[in-house]
């Protein structure tokens, strides 16, 4: 799966989830970056990339990530 | 007055497949309690002679009382007291009516360590018929 495929899909579940269409999703995009950004829409921001995708992240794997790009390349090594 | 004692399943103890159920039934003193606490006074869940006529066998039970039930079932019994309910989507087929016995199904179809969240099938179930199905997604004590 390529970056770009991930990213147009991440940026709809960005969009669902915080109910803000004028976030656009970077590599280098953090939670510092989005108000809404909290503990339980990060959970569901989790939640439905792991449905999303067909995938299952660690609570270890995800605390480590620090910006959406590290997300998107954890999604690609996991779908790989 | 002593309370009911909630269990505590944690995150761990959770697999897909494990379920718990709580069976009940509405009283007509708990449809009119409800009507005051929720301010809802739709002759259709009051009336017994307005619910008939518009097709029903009586007055239909509050949905919100199912989903009071479904909020009993994820406090008490899966998960329990270390948990805290995040979403619930459930659509209505068919009504419940006053004294008829039901029964709400909670059964575990998703586990997600990553977020601490669970997710539930929740069915109502009335005389083997469904009355009711969703889901509830809850987060969960490690």
């Amino acid at each position: 799966m390529n970056s770009e495929t991930i990213f147009t899909t991440l940026t709809a579940i960005f969009h669902d989830v915080f109910d803000d269409e004028s976030i656009v999703v970077t590599a280098q995009l953090t939670a510092a970056d989005v108000g809404e950004w909290d503990s339980l829409s990060h959970i569901r921001l989790v939640l439905a990339v792991e449905k999303k995708f067909g995938l299952k992240f660690s609570a270890a794997e995800v605390g480590r990530l620090k910006n959406v790009g590290e997300f998107v390349t954890m999604i690609q090594s996991k779908a790989a | 007055m002593s309370m009911p004692e909630a269990k505590n399943i944690l995150l761990s103890e959770l697999a897909e497949g494990l379920q718990a159920s709580v069976d009940f039934s509405v009283t007509a003193q708990e449809m009119l309690e409800f009507a005051t606490l929720s301010g809802d006074f739709n002759p259709l869940h009051i009336d017994d002679a307005f619910a008939r006529d518009r097709g029903f066998k009586g007055v239909v039970v509050y949905g919100a009382l199912l989903v009071a039930k479904i909020s009993q079932l994820i406090g008490m019994q899966l998960p329990g007291r270390n948990s805290v309910w995040a979403s619930v989507s459930l659509d209505f087929r068919k009504p419940l009516y006053v004294g008829q016995p039901a029964q709400v199904v909670g059964v575990v179809n998703m586990v997600s360590d990553s977020t601490g969240m669970a997710e539930l099938m929740i069915t109502v179930r009335a005389a083997n018929k469904v009355l009711a199905k969703g889901t509830a997604q809850v987060i969960v004590g490690r």
